[in-house]
């Protein structure tokens, strides 16, 4: 038990604490906060690259420049949720999980629109879309985490209660999505779902029970039908991209060509011919790190990978340091849903995983998609900076 | 771990003393392990990744590459300017100009019939056609081929989506029919197909170009690629030795006398017997390269090369070239001409029934006398009278290797019967092409030598003449044409005020290539030259099949005058310098 008083091991600030509350600043992770600043920044070079052909005389620096706002509200979300008072955080959690319902269902509004067959985004005065299933991915993450810490102090696990309560809360927005046919933010929501479950300590039958039940309802989709052949398409045609002839094949092929052609170093920014050509679908967005393969090679997509497991890396040292639960699971919760993100992001681009078209976290072209990036970071160091106080 | 926790429902006195850093240990145990597990989970993941990136890069690197390289690379051929034919004096009957293919991509055009119903207007042609050429999944279709500049600054200016345009060269005959049987014509792929298109392609094709570069799926050029090209080479001018004027001028009359006669055709040839310069070759009914593809193929080739026909009594001339010059007869040698005349078995007539005449050589020419011709090539040896009839070109062909073009048909001594030489004086039992007879008299009319024909104005190889026969006999000959035009002789009607003109009639039967038999039809020609004392021009005319029933003289005469008389004077040919001699 004496293990279990100490304080986790790597935490800096012990002699400090006892001085008192230090300065904000002090209590950040700026590694965090550089890693995902340091992808952000890059992003903006790629998504300049891949985009600015795509305005055949207009403002080639259209998207860039709408890429950089969004960068920059991201930024300023993250520093506010970062600042929130913690107990404000968990009291307005129930009011944002209403507001990310609500979202979803505008989308089935006249507001809603439909991009690349997905009814996912909804239109805002101003020309702008936002994609609701982003932002209800911060709202799971916050539900959840707020129903399995809600147990008795004496109570060494969520309750079956709780668990069944949380999934129930978290069945609603993942079955509004999958309404949608947002495949890949399904998946996403599932993995959240899955990670904080194990993490909040409930039995492992509900660990093993979840993982076994989300298999045997994907293979009994597939086999009554539900799931459309365009979605089966789309999800096998990884294996074997260049015998298919689908659509999705086509942009496996293609992004495994870009990628190849980049080589150790790549063609060089602005000069990989595969991204200026326009081969690659939607590559300032779902497909950028065809761009970062293509134009900067091996090593410049080894240091985005690097970068994004440095983020992975510190935000599960905020999630292991965490001594509350309701910290810990928002900071599993915000870990797995960027973990699984970027693998299903970057597995796709290089022909591992099957293409759902989910944005590369703090690097796609997309708003919502950065809002939500930087508000899953502003949430991790608000867990760090409340442990720290 | 139980040992140490702490009590179970703490009361608010318990909590206070003692509010951090932990009201309660966590169960970190469990969570730990499976925070763990994700995290090797995560490593897994990103071994996995690393690898992958390194068998896509690094392994598959090149041939990925290569496969990207290939994708995007277009090659464009840059057609060469097809190189312009001109007359000889540089007037172009062909020539090639801008123009533009109109192009479409299926899949940006939203509504067919609305952009065809703006394209109708300018490019012509059906809404419904134009509209299904608009219809579908293809990404490059061609609307309309060749349109002109003009054209596509119209279509352009519409800013219709989908509809684009590459660039191309037009054919185009500023003479129309004029000569368009010696220029021929191309097809929709401006390869030539017929006439000097066809034999020169080569030459006027040039050597394509080709621009190489890299575009994008869109297929828009990438900024920032490579590009390599080849500058086409143009085709090279031919400039021929028709001249426009007199050719329009010999088609004309041509058309005319074809018309009035209700004849199948007909042919006209106009030489220049110094150079062997073909001036013009006139075929009746004739065609319009500019569309080709409306004209009737049997009007496309050129019908004075291409059809060959048994020359009747125009052939005469070289029978009595033959025996002038080896001196079996003076023109004034009497022969007595009967009414009939047995050979072999073979009983021969003239064109008309008449008793026994005493007719010199002169006369029995004048009067076109079969019989009298026959007995006046007796006098020489057969063997020597086949050989002139070589070297006039007869069943050689006429070196223009002009498509369709037929050498005629002597047949070789060694399958003569006992009726071929009789037959052969004048003029059946062989057949010839147009271009072949005017050469004959083109060689009398150049003091006996023959040049060979030429189309050709800038011909590297100006062919040597050689003499066929002597000077004094090719003047003595033409001064006996001379009388074929006087107006005692069969052509009164081919004379020309002011010149002194010499030539020949002939009405040839017509052989039925489907019964192999002579089915009543003729082929009336009259072959000329003026002016006699030193000719600058030859004319011949051929008419095929006539349906009314006139000699040669009478059908083809007038025309000859007509041509000829516009010849002169087109070259500027001085008047009578002397006069007939008695």
């Amino acid at each position: 038990m004496s293990a279990d008083l100490q304080p986790p091991a790597g935490r800096r600030f012990i002699g400090a604490r006892q001085e008192g509350r230090l300065s904000y600043w002090r209590r950040l992770d700026w590694i965090l906060l550089g890693s995902g600043l340091i992808l952000s920044a890059g992003s903006s070079v790629f998504v300049w690259s891949a985009s600015r052909s795509d305005l055949a005389g207009d403002d080639p620096q259209y998207f860039l420049n709408r890429h950089l706002i969004n960068i920059g509200i991201g930024v300023v979300l993250a520093v506010v949720i970062s600042r929130l008072d913690y107990r404000l955080l968990r009291a307005y959690t129930p009011l944002i999980y209403g507001l990310a319902i609500v979202g979803i269902l505008l989308v089935y509004t006249p507001l809603g629109t439909t991009i690349a067959g997905a009814r996912a985004w909804v239109k805002i005065p101003g020309g702008f879309t936002l994609q609701p299933s982003e932002l209800a991915k911060v709202a799971i993450v916050l539900i959840l985490a707020l129903i399995l810490a809600e147990k008795r102090d004496a109570e060494a696990e969520p309750r079956d209660r709780d668990v069944l309560l949380a999934l129930a809360l978290a069945a609603i927005p993942i079955g509004l999505v999958l309404l949608q046919n947002d495949t890949g933010t399904v998946l996403i929501m599932c993995t959240i779902v899955i990670a904080m479950v194990a993490v909040s300590g409930a039995r492992t039958r509900w660990v093993a029970g979840l993982l076994v039940g989300g298999a045997t309802a994907t293979v009994v989709a597939w086999q009554l039908g539900f799931v459309k052949d365009y979605q089966i398409a789309r999800l096998t045609s990884f294996v074997n991209p260049e015998e298919a002839a689908t659509t999705a094949s086509y942009n496996a092929t293609q992004a495994r060509i870009a990628i190849g052609s980049g080589g150790m170093w790549g063609e060089g920014l602005f000069q990989g011919p595969q991204t200026q050509g326009n081969f690659v679908p939607v590559n300032e967005s779902d497909f950028i790190f065809t761009v970062i393969g293509e134009e900067v090679g091996f090593v410049g997509a080894a240091i985005t990978i690097a970068l994004l497991s440095i983020l992975l890396w510190r935000g599960m040292r905020i999630a292991l340091a965490s001594t509350e639960l309701f910290g810990r699971l928002v900071a599993a919760g915000v870990v797995a849903w960027l973990a699984f993100q970027m693998f299903e992001n970057i597995g796709m681009a290089l022909g591992i995983m099957p293409i759902t078209g989910v944005p590369l976290p703090f690097v796609s072209y997309g708003g919502t998609s950065m809002f939500a990036s930087w508000i899953a970071l502003g949430l991790l160091e608000n867990v760090r900076i409340h442990e720290q106080s | 771990m139980s040992t140490a926790a702490p009590p179970r429902r703490p009361t608010p006195a318990q909590r206070r003393p003692q509010p951090r850093p932990i009201a309660r240990p966590l169960r970190l145990g469990n969570a730990r392990r499976r925070a763990g597990v994700l995290f090797i989970a995560a490593i897994i993941v990103l071994s996995a990744f690393a690898v992958r990136l390194l068998e896509i890069q690094a392994f598959r690197g090149d041939v990925l590459a290569a496969a990207a390289v290939d994708q995007r690379t277009t090659t464009l051929i840059v057609l060469a300017n097809r190189g312009d034919i001109l007359d000889i004096n540089g007037v172009p009957l062909a020539s090639s100009v801008q123009a533009r293919n109109v192009t479409a991509d299926q899949t940006l055009i939203e509504d067919p019939y609305a952009t065809a119903r703006d394209l109708a207007p300018i490019i012509g042609g059906s809404l419904t056609e134009i509209a299904a050429r608009l219809s579908g999944d293809r990404r490059f279709v061609y609307v309309a081929k060749a349109v002109s500049p003009e054209q596509w600054r119209q279509i352009d200016a519409l800013g219709l989506v989908g509809i684009f345009s590459e660039r191309t060269t037009k054919r185009i005959y500023p003479a129309d029919s004029v000569a368009a049987n010696v220029v021929g014509f191309v097809g929709a792929d401006g390869k030539g197909l017929g006439g000097v298109e066809y034999v020169f392609d080569d030459v006027l094709a040039g050597t394509d170009g080709w621009r190489s570069y890299e575009r994008g799926a869109g297929g828009a050029a990438i900024p920032t690629a490579d590009m390599s090209h080849e500058d086409p080479v143009a085709g090279s001018t031919v400039r021929l030795t028709i001249d426009r004027d007199i050719q329009y001028v010999a088609q004309r009359a041509l058309a005319n006398e074809v018309a009035a006669s209700g004849a199948e055709s007909g042919s006209i040839v106009v030489m220049d017997p110094r150079t062997g310069h073909i001036l013009a070759l006139a075929t009746a009914p004739t065609f319009d390269p500019n569309d080709p593809g409306s004209a009737d193929p049997a009007d496309m080739g050129n019908r004075a090369l291409s059809d060959a026909f048994e020359p009747g009594s125009t052939a005469k001339v070289m029978t009595f070239a033959a025996v002038l010059e080896e001196g079996g007869a003076a023109p004034s040698t009497v022969f007595k001409v009967p009414g009939a005349l047995e050979r072999s078995g073979k009983t021969f007539h003239d064109a008309s029934e008449h008793g026994t005449y005493k007719w010199d050589l002169t006369t029995i020419l004048s009067q076109s006398s079969n019989i009298g011709t026959i007995l006046a090539a007796e006098t020489i040896d057969q063997t020597v009278y086949y050989d002139y009839l070589r070297k006039f070109g007869m069943g050689e062909p006429t070196g223009l290797n002009f498509p369709g073009e037929t050498q005629g048909f002597l047949p070789p001594m060694d399958e003569w019967s006992g009726t071929t030489f009789p037959t052969l004086t004048f003029g059946q039992g062989f057949s010839i092409n147009a271009v072949q007879i005017a050469g004959a008299f083109a060689t009398i009319a150049n003091d006996g030598v023959r040049v060979p024909p030429t189309l050709y104005a800038d011909s590297a190889t100006a062919a040597e003449g050689t003499r066929v026969i002597s000077e004094h006999t090719a003047r003595t000959l033409r001064e006996i044409l001379e009388k074929v035009v006087a107006d005692d002789g069969t052509a009164p009607m081919a004379g020309i005020p002011g010149y002194r003109v010499g030539g020949k009639t002939g009405t040839a039967q017509v052989i039925n290539p489907e019964c192999a038999c002579y089915d009543g039809s003729i082929i009336g020609s009259f072959i000329g030259m003026a002016p006699i004392e030193a000719p600058e021009l030859v004319v011949g005319v051929t008419i095929v099949r006539p349906k009314i029933e006139q000699l040669g003289g009478e059908l083809a005469g007038p025309v000859f005058r007509e041509v000829m008389t516009y010849a002169l004077q087109a070259r500027r040919v001085a008047p009578v310098t002397s006069t007939p001699s008695g």
